[in-house]
């Protein structure tokens, strides 16, 4: 009786997900942020063969894009639910995508305010801040509001996925700095991270939508 | 609620005594587990779940309605009418509390009693 009522829930479960949709809807704000962030970079290049670039974009796109996205994943998800005859658990990833739109420009501010009146700190900064500085990143944020499906779907694939797409973010693509010159400019350098992001969220859905078709 | 087995005596505290026969029933037990997991469920859902035609599942319905463990809901969706079933708070405990029986079963059988 009591594996009856489990293969019921994980059936429940299964007819509930919607993986792809919004791994879908996270490809495609992260792939059409790449123009708003080339063509709203500020670059100023000197003499010596330095650059000095603002992701002014960026600042503009994430907020308003990331609360687009998760409003749209949210209806989408209650809509396809009620279409199967069940209802679903949306507010706590409602909730995470509201605070994960906020996280970034929340950060660039404290960071702006910060500097105002603060030297900037000399010599090479230490690791960890690399990988915090990426994390509150809209990349990094995605990664986060994908533990918090997982956890929603009760979907194991679905967190395995998220790990290891925190630990390309965090750890592996240079999301903040980009890719460096002499092989890139700074424009191409910034761009080629968040098109393998988008690529990645992309194959992701892809991947999740074949799955989630397989007869069971 | 109605007990399977009601004796009284040195058997009293054993599991099966406390089994709900309301909530016990197979076909009950998978209405109950699926609105827990689904929060709100559709009659249609059910009944290909539960492999159920509509009469046998409006009669298990009824049942667990007048035993005050699910709120059915009746409403349209453009031209079609459709039945939303959703748990109430003594249907949530009802479940927790036969799930945690069917345990403590499990653990007297394996344990050897």
């Amino acid at each position: 009786m009591l594996s009856d009522m489990r293969a019921l829930t994980h059936r429940v479960r299964l007819d509930r997900r919607m993986t792809w949709t919004a791994l879908l809807v996270l490809a495609v704000a992260t792939l059409v942020a790449i123009p708003f962030d080339w063509f709203g970079m500020w670059v100023n290049c000197l003499p010596d063969g330095g650059c000095q670039f603002a992701r002014n974009g960026m600042l503009w796109y994430w907020p308003a894009a990331s609360f687009l996205a998760y409003a749209a994943i949210a209806v989408l998800y209650v809509r396809a639910a009620r279409a199967r005859g069940l209802g679903t658990r949306v507010l706590p990833y409602a909730i995470t995508g509201a605070v994960t739109s906020l996280a970034f420009p929340a950060a660039w501010v404290a960071l702006d305010a910060y500097f105002s009146d603060h030297p900037y700190p000399e010599g090479p900064l230490p690791y960890w801040w690399f990988v915090l500085d990426r994390l509150v990143m809209p990349w990094g944020m995605i990664g986060i509001s994908l533990l918090v499906l997982a956890w929603l779907e009760r979907n194991p694939a679905l967190l395995a996925f998220a790990a290891g797409y925190l630990a390309l973010v965090l750890l592996v693509l240079p999301m903040g700095d980009g890719f460096g010159s002499p092989h890139f400019g700074i424009r191409l350098g910034m761009a080629l991270p968040q098109l393998i992001v988008g690529v990645v969220l992309l194959l992701g859905a892809f991947g999740f939508r074949r799955a989630a078709r397989r007869p069971r | 609620m109605t007990a399977v087995t009601g004796t009284e005596g040195p058997d009293a505290a054993h599991p099966v005594n406390g089994l709900d026969e309301v909530v016990h029933q197979r076909v009950r037990l998978g209405i109950l587990t699926v609105t827990h997991e689904a929060r709100r469920v559709e009659f249609g859902y059910l009944r290909t779940q539960l492999e159920l035609t509509a009469g046998n599942l409006s009669k298990h319905l009824s049942v667990l309605e007048e035993a005050g463990l699910v709120g059915v809901e009746k409403g349209y969706e453009g031209k079609r009418g459709r039945t939303w079933i959703t748990l109430t708070p003594a249907g949530h405990t009802a479940l927790a509390d036969e799930i945690g029986r069917l345990k403590q079963l499990i653990a007297r059988v394996e344990m050897g009693e």
